[in-house]
């Protein structure tokens, strides 16, 4: 595929405990080209139901996201279920794999996720991220 | 036994367990627990390493707590990091984002900082963490969201008494995320 062929958008995840949703924008974050309607997950089966959840919803935006002519993501993932060293809600990998499989490519993938404090915060890697 | 009681800023954790602890004094029933805010622990003895000057904000020295902490095992832990130490029950408070930012912005907390919790509500943040660190055998959410003080106090009185089960992931917040 040649360099004026491609197209880069930003896939913006929101991997939480419990749910993955996710956005695609333009590169500018101004446009929006596609949006889930959510990965919610089996409640009482957490574990196995997410990731499979957030697979799901990752294939049907990404027939959207290349019918707008898109053949390049990065992404941006908030939330503790897209820290991709430990992970307690495992959505977030689950939906670059399954936009990566979809034939999309994937370009840098950034975490960030917001950290809670007031007089006080964790360090870094320890709930900090 | 040692009770964590976490919950992201605003979540409501100093209030509860300040009305908890003369429940816990005035209750033969209860356990006779101290209440510890960590957050004054933390300042009196300067246990942080550094400033976090954009977030205006104490980086906590987590493993001089946690020897602060030892040998304080009959203790309810009031900190949005108590998740962070032992702890026999880890009862995590949540409110929905939308009037977290509100209860933080009426407290006096600035724009910013109202807005990056709330987020950090909204993905469940310290939740995670919790169940992480703790196993949800070991965890139980309490949403404060339309529940006063004196109920969440009740809620509090209730886990450290025994009479609730454990429970995470009752609430789904992503949607109020922007
Ligand atoms: N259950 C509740 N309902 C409504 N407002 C509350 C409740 N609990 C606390 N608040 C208010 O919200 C703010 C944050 O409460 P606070 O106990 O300081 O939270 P935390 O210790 O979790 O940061 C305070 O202004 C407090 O008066
Ligand atoms: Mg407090």
């Amino acid at each position: 595929m040649s360099q004026d062929d491609e197209k880069w958008g930003i896939a913006h995840v929101h991997a939480s405990f419990n749910n993955t949703v996710m956005t695609v924008t333009d590169l500018t974050g101004a446009e929006t080209i596609a949006k889930s309607s959510g990965g919610t997950a089996v409640k009482q089966n957490r574990d196995e139901a997410s990731p499979y959840a957030a697979m799901q919803m990752a294939e049907s935006v990404a027939e959207e996201v290349k019918a707008a002519g898109i053949t390049g993501l990065h992404v941006r993932v908030r939330g503790p279920g897209g820290n991709l060293q430990k992970s307690p809600g495992p959505g977030a990998q689950a939906t670059i794999r399954a936009l990566a499989r979809s034939g999309i490519e994937i370009g840098r993938i950034e975490d960030v996720t917001p950290i809670p404090h007031d007089g006080s915060r964790a360090p870094k890697g320890k709930g900090g991220y | 036994m040692r009770v964590a009681v976490t919950g992201t800023p605003g979540t409501g954790k100093t209030t509860a367990t300040d009305l908890l602890a003369s429940r816990l004094d005035d209750d033969d029933a209860l356990p006779d627990l101290e209440v510890i805010h960590l957050n004054e622990v933390l300042d009196r003895e300067g246990l942080y390493t550094e400033i976090d000057a954009d977030r205006d904000s104490k980086v906590a020295d987590l493993d001089a707590l946690a020897d602060w902490l030892d040998g304080r095992d009959d203790a309810v832990i009031d900190s949005h990091l108590a998740h962070h130490f032992a702890a026999d029950r880890v009862v995590v408070l949540r409110c929905r984002p939308d009037v977290l930012e509100e209860r933080l912005r009426d407290r006096g907390e600035s724009g910013a900082k109202a807005r990056e919790n709330a987020e950090s509500e909204a993905l469940d943040v310290i939740l995670a963490e919790a169940v992480e660190e703790h196993g949800l055998e070991s965890v139980y959410e309490i949403d404060t969201t339309d529940r006063d003080p004196e109920t969440v106090a009740d809620e509090l009185a209730a886990v450290v008494a025994g009479d609730r089960e454990p429970s995470a992931g009752t609430v789904d917040f992503v949607g109020y995320l922007e």
